[in-house]
């Protein structure tokens, strides 16, 4: 492999190994981080892993940098000046949601009329919408003052966006992502799902075929491995998955309603998909079914854990309510 | 309700958003709508606020950025492509705002090459120390060529491709792939140089 092709592997993420020898070290050090951002194509991440299976002090390298990548990104996701406000979070909901119904307003107008108005009714048209608006906030207010919030508005809770849903249920989750599916540590030896389905929870039987082998998984997420495990004393239903080179849990644990007591989960809103918030460095998207919470735990940006949790959530909500009504 | 009326007095009351409106009525049109908006958009508010915290140095510009460039993204939501990235999206537009407010500053802004010569003397790399704390990374980032900050925070904090970066940034593809390699190496030679001046290496 010369300096040209190599040049051209990290350039373009693409190289003919029709000719290639055995990739050294130097080489590899110059990919390493390309490696580590998935910008390479297919056969030079084979390459690459090939040379780490032969190569411990690559393999010891690439480990470094992937500690420094994850440092930087614990640093910047736990800065205090990148957090948001959640006065701010709640004053740009609600302008956003404003200006929306402002130009369906002036949509449906235009339409009805058919006809071009000067800039003065734009401006008169405004100002009738402000008093309409403020009239019928402060009456809307009277009248519903303990009516629970619809859906929409529950959604663009500042909370909900910042830093949504810290239950005890959500930090076990983190944690049992971190110490079984990163590092291996738990103090009990997993168990099978489908054995643990048939001593602790019915709903754990069958789960992964409900999410694997039906064609259900997003684009780019590969089946690593399942079963049953406990994190400081709460057992949970844990399918690993592997994106972007990076590891995805997904746990599932009961919310405590099945057993008559008051649900540990009672923030996350029901059959919603959410995203719960940032922890211990990693992203968590959480949602629930009638007696179980389940969690996407992950180190990916918020976006793609969020987005991976609403493409598994409507197997996995088809397969638990089943099981939770026994059929 | 202060609160409110001031958010309604902003939202309905201003010349900004009348141009709003009459941009947004295109969104509506197409079938789009806030709810859309809010599941594809809004889960990288986060995001789009580190970097505009990175970009602006200062939480309440930030927060104006942020404002703007999600204002401008609703009324132009019907043009994003659904299945792309819809935070490279954002981003892009962040970064166009913030260019035109630059210009109107009149604050040009001189891209030197002295930064990428300093990369370029790079002779060797030590192993990246381990028992950092996120303090001695961010001290340690910002000590950075800004050039070669803004590509790391994209490519490795916020998970941009290159690709990605280059669209939203304007620079040529080749060179945020340069400033990448050369940023990420300066980092870790800059914390493995901190980590012997404090006396701490790598565990084990």
């Amino acid at each position: 492999m010369d300096s040209e092709e190599l040049g051209n592997l990290r350039d373009n993420g693409s190289y003919s190994f029709r000719n290639a020898m055995k990739m050294h070290c130097h080489q590899f050090r110059e990919l390493a981080d390309s490696y580590l951002g998935n910008e390479l194509s297919v056969e030079a991440n084979h390459e690459i892993n090939s040379h780490l299976e032969r190569c411990s002090s690559c393999r010891m390298e690439l480990e470094s940098r992937r500690s420094v990548r994850n440092a930087l990104q614990k640093a910047f996701f736990n800065d205090p000046a990148n957090q948001l406000r959640s006065e701010f979070v709640e004053r740009l909901n609600n302008q956003l949601q404003n200006q929306t119904a402002g130009s369906l307003h002036h949509f449906k107008e235009s339409n009805n009329s058919g006809r071009r108005f000067e800039p003065a009714f734009w401006i008169a048209l405004v100002a009738c919408l402000l008093v309409v608006t403020v009239v019928g906030l402060q009456l809307s207010r009277l009248w519903s003052n303990r009516q629970p919030v619809s859906p929409v508005i529950a959604t663009l809770n500042s909370d909900h966006l910042a830093n949504l849903v810290k239950t005890e249920l959500m930090e076990s989750a983190v944690g049992d992502h971190r110490d079984c599916a990163v590092h291996f540590r738990l103090a009990e030896r997993p168990i099978d799902l489908d054995q643990a389905g048939q001593k602790f929870d019915a709903a754990y039987v069958n789960l992964v075929p409900a999410l694997v082998q039906q064609g259900n998984l997003p684009s780019g997420l590969e089946f690593v491995e399942a079963h049953s495990c406990v994190f400081e004393g709460r057992r949970f239903a844990h399918v690993v998955f592997r994106y972007h080179n990076r590891l995805v849990s997904l746990l599932m644990t009961g919310n405590g309603a099945a057993d008559g007591k008051a649900p540990l989960a009672s923030t996350i809103p029901p059959q919603q998909v959410i995203f719960c918030s940032q922890f211990a460095g990693y992203r968590v998207s959480c949602f629930q079914t009638g007696q179980h919470a389940v969690f996407v735990v992950s180190d990916l940006p918020e976006g793609d854990n969020l987005s991976l949790a609403r493409a598994l959530s409507p197997s996995i909500a088809a397969h638990v309510t089943r099981a939770e009504q026994g059929t | 309700m202060a609160a409110n009326l001031e958010t309604v007095l902003k939202a309905q009351g201003s010349t900004q958003s009348m141009l709003f409106n009459l941009a947004s009525s295109k969104l509506v049109e197409n079938g789009g709508g806030w709810q859309r908006f809010e599941s594809e958009a809004m889960p990288h508010l986060p995001s789009l606020f580190r970097i505009a915290v990175w970009l602006t140095r200062n939480q309440t510009d930030a927060e104006d950025l942020v404002q703007e460039t999600l204002t401008e993204a609703l009324a132009s939501f019907h043009r994003f492509t659904a299945g792309t990235n819809c935070r490279a999206w954002l981003v892009s537009i962040m970064y166009h705002h913030q260019s035109k407010k630059r210009r109107a500053a009149s604050h040009l802004h001189l891209v030197s090459d002295f930064d990428e010569r300093i990369a370029e003397t790079i002779p060797f790399e030590e192993p990246a120390p381990q028992n950092l704390t996120d303090e001695d990374v961010l001290i340690e980032l910002q000590r950075l060529p800004r050039t070669f900050q803004e590509v790391i925070i994209l490519a490795d904090v916020e998970g941009l491709t290159y690709k990605e970066i280059a669209a939203a940034t304007n620079v040529p593809i080749g060179t945020v792939m340069s400033r990448i390699s050369r940023g990420r190496k300066l980092l870790r030679m800059g914390l493995a140089g901190y980590a012997r001046a404090h006396g701490f290496g790598r565990a084990g």
